[in-house]
């Protein structure tokens, strides 16, 4: 039974249905269980579908994995294998027996808390045991997250040869449950090396297929349909389709582009017969020869056909505060640059944290973790050591950018097959072991060796893009003019995307926004699509819109317009305050006014020192806040008003030590939200609170395990740790960690909080201190470390 | 969902504040708007047979612990079983927030604690109006009184949630996408005695959590709200 040869041929091919429908299961029933305590009445229904005319069936491994068996008592492995043979004794050898893999039933990180490599465990257990059993395919179906998706085919992919189907399921707006685009799905999984890839569940017929018309349009693989029997009674549990109309559907989907045809919930043999049926005679249409040309994050797909923005600020080299941030594994102010960026509307973030003394290939993915939980821009994989790409690239849910491949023979054999793995783009630098030549042909001839070995692996050639390099301008002689002109040949000749890093070009110059923004013109008008740069800079993203309105890709200037109205009227949620002569720095704090928090502690400065504007100016005002709070005069949302206000202002104090070299506040304290919990905002209210009165906080995060806190805590020598927990049902974790603490770092002490805390619920699990609210938080860790 | 269709006296509670200055109030109603625009409401229900017996009460087959939900369908032989989500971006903005501006944070979270509220409360009434059962119990979710918060995952399956709605729940019992929740309603045709009613914020029933939390009503005010 070869599987790939039946896809490529000219003819319909038809999955099965409903496999829950069929087995009439009863409350509690697993269906995953029968594969091993009923065997016959799974046989039965293969036996069904093949009767009717199904060449491939499922498997009974849609649930069958161990995150979703875990104390079922039904061991993975040995489900998938009997699952696996007996489908293969069920049905004749022409009909294929796919292993089926379904989600894991969890969320991944950052909406959820499975890691990437967890969910790649489980699918890696299955697929293994499923190969071994000697199924014909994988089937991924019923996907809603890209990542969680992407985690399964390279399960496949790297622990079988087998070929591999995908379909994700679509809620009428076009996107998944978990946010991902129809297009990101496309995009993405053609690139990574699925065979076919369509929609299934969810939806009948109907609401599927403008679905699957608009799939169409967005790859060239061949079309899978599986859509519900229509909508089940809540009353009844009945489906609400017949066999004749489901099947009446299929001649539209068929000239949408379906090839590979089947039904999902509520969907029988009858069903499969009836498709058959309607669809005789016909034949498939040619699938699309080109797709369009992106990128995309897990829920936004950003279309390379115009100039777009890549933001160049995480970046370390030459920011001493990102360079102590990625020391310190604090990544909050690489979230604010990605913020920053996003709404400064950048298309695409590059990401960079290559600093001495930091292992890349472990902070990388933890960056683009980061990063991914703020924006939902695709990024560009920023790195020369091939095994923090890799990192990265296998945790990143869609389709990104490698930054970069060059001419050198090594870079050329790390970076390609990495490329070609992952299903990226990639940045090709025009230079070589000799250098950056000096003239635009040595350059191009370069760009084009990279792209002849990148078509001799199989990378498409619209993935690879070239930088052509911007080199100084003030070093005379006719650099630009090269670079220009190499750009030129590349968008002519070759016809692919162009990359330049901009505010080189104006390096040693008075006046750099003109230079970059002069550059940047003539560079597009050459044919740099994808310039590099700092999309806050002064004039760089107006340059961009008004080259975009003007080169024909902003139709009836709208995009333009658009712009230069939110630029007047900025939607700032406080309306900008004056900052009048008799305000002063406690006043700004305790109205909550944060412009003039921050303006009036750059004046501050001037005169007083970083620490003694904390203490005298500051935390005074917090003071008098925090206690109008206790009273009952002022209320949460204005604590947490004026708290952001301090919190501006220590933005502009830490901005001006970091200069000055030195760090330091008041004591380390370690928070964090025990494992099990996810419930993060009272946590980083605290958090937020605790800064404010100038300690240092070390925030793990949420669902983190007891073990990690301690090290933590161990590691930077805290006298404190605070835990959140909002449920009963985590609060065993937090008592757990406590132990943990007590054992190993006795003289530490810890504070709680959370709903479902009192405070003798906190004595009882061993805490030093229940804290009802941040306010009691910071009044005790002041008692700590002796104010 | 519109700004209107929430009740902004929940969520001037889930802020814990009897009211805001004008400054806040602006931000509140720009928070509202785009919460709402992100909200995407998902429901699932099913009405199943209730069972009583010496081991508890079983609702569609499954054994549901604790004496506290027994007692809330004490009388009723059929029950409808729901979950709902505002789906996946409302907490990627909240997410969001809490990473740029708490202030915003804080207030998306309030406004979403109304929406979900608003969501079932919607679906409440249509069930009430289309399944013909002359009484209805208040909704009860697992994780209140002694209903075991383990049994989430048990709830989520009977719907079919994770498929249907996109609605899942971790190891921990946590419901994923965060702003979500399960819930059981009694139906029958005589009066039901669903006293226990945990409504944070408006009635505390017999909450065991209600010493020491902060939106506890004082039982002065709670005889007007419970009839
Ligand atoms: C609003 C709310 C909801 C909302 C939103 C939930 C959310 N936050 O995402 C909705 C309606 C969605 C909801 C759903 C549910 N909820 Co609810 N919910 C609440 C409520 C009323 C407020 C929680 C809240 O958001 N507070 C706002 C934040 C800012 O406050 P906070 O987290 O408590 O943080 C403050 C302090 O605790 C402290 N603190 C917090 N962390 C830390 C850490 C340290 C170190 C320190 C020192 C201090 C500290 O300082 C913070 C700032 O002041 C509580 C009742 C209560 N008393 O808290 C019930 C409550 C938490 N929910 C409960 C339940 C049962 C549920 C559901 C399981 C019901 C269901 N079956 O569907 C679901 C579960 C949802 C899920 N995702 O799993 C129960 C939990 C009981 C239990 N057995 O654990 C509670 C206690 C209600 C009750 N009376 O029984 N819920």
């Amino acid at each position: 039974m070869n599987f790939r040869e039946l896809l490529k041929s000219n003819s319909f091919l038809y999955l099965d249905g409903g496999m829950g429908t069929m087995l009439h299961l009863s409350p509690g029933e697993l269906p995953e269980r029968l594969n091993l305590t009923e065997p016959e009445r799974v046989a039965a229904v293969h036996r069904a579908y093949a009767e009717a005319g199904s060449q491939v069936v499922y498997a009974n491994t849609f649930g069958a994995n161990p995150l979703k068996l875990e104390g079922t008592g039904v061991d993975t492995a040995e489900t998938v294998q009997a699952a696996v043979r007996l489908a293969k004794a069920a049905v004749p050898a022409d009909v294929a027996v796919a292993l089926d893999l379904g989600p894991t039933g969890q969320l991944l990180q950052p909406a959820g808390s499975l890691t990437f490599d967890a969910a790649y465990e489980a699918y890696k257990t299955v697929c293994i045991a499923g190969a071994a059993a000697g199924a014909d395919l994988v089937v991924i179906e019923t996907m809603s997250d890209l990542l969680e998706t992407k985690a399964a085919l390279l399960a496949a992919k790297e622990n079988t040869d087998l070929p591999i189907l995908v379909t994700m399921t679509f809620t009428e707006t076009g996107r998944t449950f978990t946010g991902c685009p129809i297009s990101a799905m496309a995009v993405t999984l053609e690139a990574l090396g699925a065979a076919a890839i369509g929609i299934n569940c969810s939806l009948g017929p109907n609401e599927i297929l403008p679905l699957i018309q608009s799939l169409s349009k967005w790859t060239t693989l061949p079309l899978i349909a599986k859509a519900n029997a229509g909508l089940p009674d809540p009353v009844t549990g009945e489906y609400s389709i017949t066999p004749e109309d489901f099947a009446s559907y299929m001649p539209a989907f068929a000239e949408a582009g379906v090839k590979v045809f089947g039904g999902c919930c509520g969907t029988t043999p009858d069903f499969i017969a009836a498709m058959r049926e309607v669809l005789r005679g016909r034949e498939p249409v040619t699938p699309n020869q080109h797709r369009p040309l992106a990128v995309c994050s897990g829920i936004r797909t950003v279309m390379l056909d115009m100039p777009r923005v890549i933001g160049e600020r995480i970046n370390p080299t030459g920011k001493k505060r990102m360079k102590q941030a990625l020391l310190d594994l604090d990544f909050d102010y690489l979230r604010g640059e990605a913020i920053s960026q996003t709404d400064a509307d950048a298309d695409i973030l590059d990401v960079n944290v290559g600093t001495p003394g930091i292992d890349e290939a472990a902070v990388l993915p933890q960056a683009v973790q980061a990063i991914m939980e703020v924006t939902d821009l695709p990024l560009q994989l920023d790195s020369s050591d091939p095994a923090a790409l890799e990192a990265a690239l296998r945790i990143y849910p869609g389709k990104p950018i490698i930054n970069s491949v060059n001419g050198k023979a090594a870079s050329i054999a790390e970076i390609l097959p990495l490329v070609k793995h992952y299903g990226a783009c990639v940045v090709g630098l025009t230079l070589d072991e000799n250098g950056i030549p000096n003239s635009a042909e040595e350059r191009f001839a370069i760009g084009r060796r990279i792209l002849d070995a990148a078509l001799e692996l199989g990378i498409p050639k619209e993935d690879l893009f070239l930088d052509c390099l911007t080199l100084t301008a003030s070093t005379g002689g006719d650099g630009p003019v090269q670079t220009l002109r190499a750009v030129k040949m590349v968008h002519e000749e070759l016809g692919l995307q162009t990359v330049l890093g901009v505010s080189n070009i104006s390096f040693g110059l008075p006046n750099r926004p003109l230079i970059n923004r002069s550059f940047l013109s003539i560079a597009m008008q050459n044919g740099l699509t994808l310039p590099i740069l700092n999309p806050m800079a002064e004039g760089m993203m107006d340059t961009v819109r008004a080259f975009r309105m003007l080169a024909g890709f902003d139709p009836n200037c709208e995009a333009y317009i658009a712009a230069c109205q939110n630029a007047e009227n900025p939607q700032a949620a406080a309306p900008v305050q004056q900052a009048s002569s008799s305000l002063t720095l406690e006043g700004a704090v305790i109205r909550g006014l944060r412009q003039d928090a921050a303006k009036l502690t750059e004046q501050a400065l001037q005169t007083m020192e970083p620490l003694d504007i904390v203490n005298q100016l500051l935390i005074p005002a917090l003071d008098t806040v925090g206690a109008d709070y206790e009273k009952g005069t002022v209320f949460l949302p204005q604590l947490i008003q004026a708290a952001t206000a301090a919190q501006s202002a220590f933005g502009v104090l830490k901005a001006h030590m970091a200069d000055q070299g030195n760090a330091g506040g008041k004591g380390k304290i370690v928070i964090a939200t025990v494992q099990g919990d996810v419930h993060d905002i009272g946590k980083n209210i605290v958090k937020l609170l605790l800064e404010n009165y100038g300690f240092d906080v070390i925030d793990l995060g949420k669902d983190v395990p007891p073990q990690k806190i301690v090290d933590t805590a161990i590691a930077q020598r805290v006298s404190l740790v605070g835990l959140s927990a909002l449920m009963t049902t985590t609060v065993g974790a937090m008592e757990e960690t406590i132990k943990l603490l007590h054992a190993q770092y006795p003289e530490c002490k810890t504070v709680v909080g959370g709903a479902v805390l009192t405070a003798d619920y906190a004595e009882q699990i061993g805490a030093d201190c229940y804290a009802k609210d941040a306010k009691a938080t910071v009044d005790y860790a002041r008692t700590i470390y002796g104010e | 969902m519109k700004p209107s269709d929430l009740n902004r006296d929940e969520i001037l509670m889930l802020l814990r504040t009897p009211a805001l200055d004008a400054e806040l109030e602006t931000m509140l109603d720009e928070c509202t708007e785009e919460l709402c625009k992100a909200v995407q409401p998902r429901t699932i229900w099913r009405m199943l047979p209730v069972g009583h017996s010496d081991e508890g009460v079983r609702v569609g087959g499954l054994l549901l612990g604790g004496k506290d939900i027994a007692l809330h369908l004490t009388g009723c032989k059929q029950a409808v079983l729901l979950a709902a989500t505002l789906s996946a971006p409302v907490d990627a903005l909240i997410r969001r927030a809490e990473a740029s501006d708490m202030m915003k944070a804080l207030m998306f979270d309030a406004v979403a604690g109304a929406a979900i509220e608003a969501v079932c409360d919607e679906l409440e009434q249509s069930l009430h109006e289309s399944l013909g059962f002359r009484y209805y119990t208040a909704r009860f979710s697992a994780g209140y009184g002694d209903f075991p918060l383990n049994q989430q995952k048990d709830l989520i399956t009977m719907l079919d949630a994770p498929r249907k709605i996109g609605l899942t729940v971790t190891q921990h019992n946590t419901l994923l996408p965060m702003k979500s929740v399960t819930a059981i309603i009694g139906l029958s045709d005589q009066p039901v005695k669903d006293a226990r009613r945990y409504c944070c914020g408006k009635s505390c029933g017999e909450c065991p959590n209600r010493d020491g939390c902060v939106y506890a009503k004082n039982p002065e005010d709670e005889k007007g709200s419970t009839q």
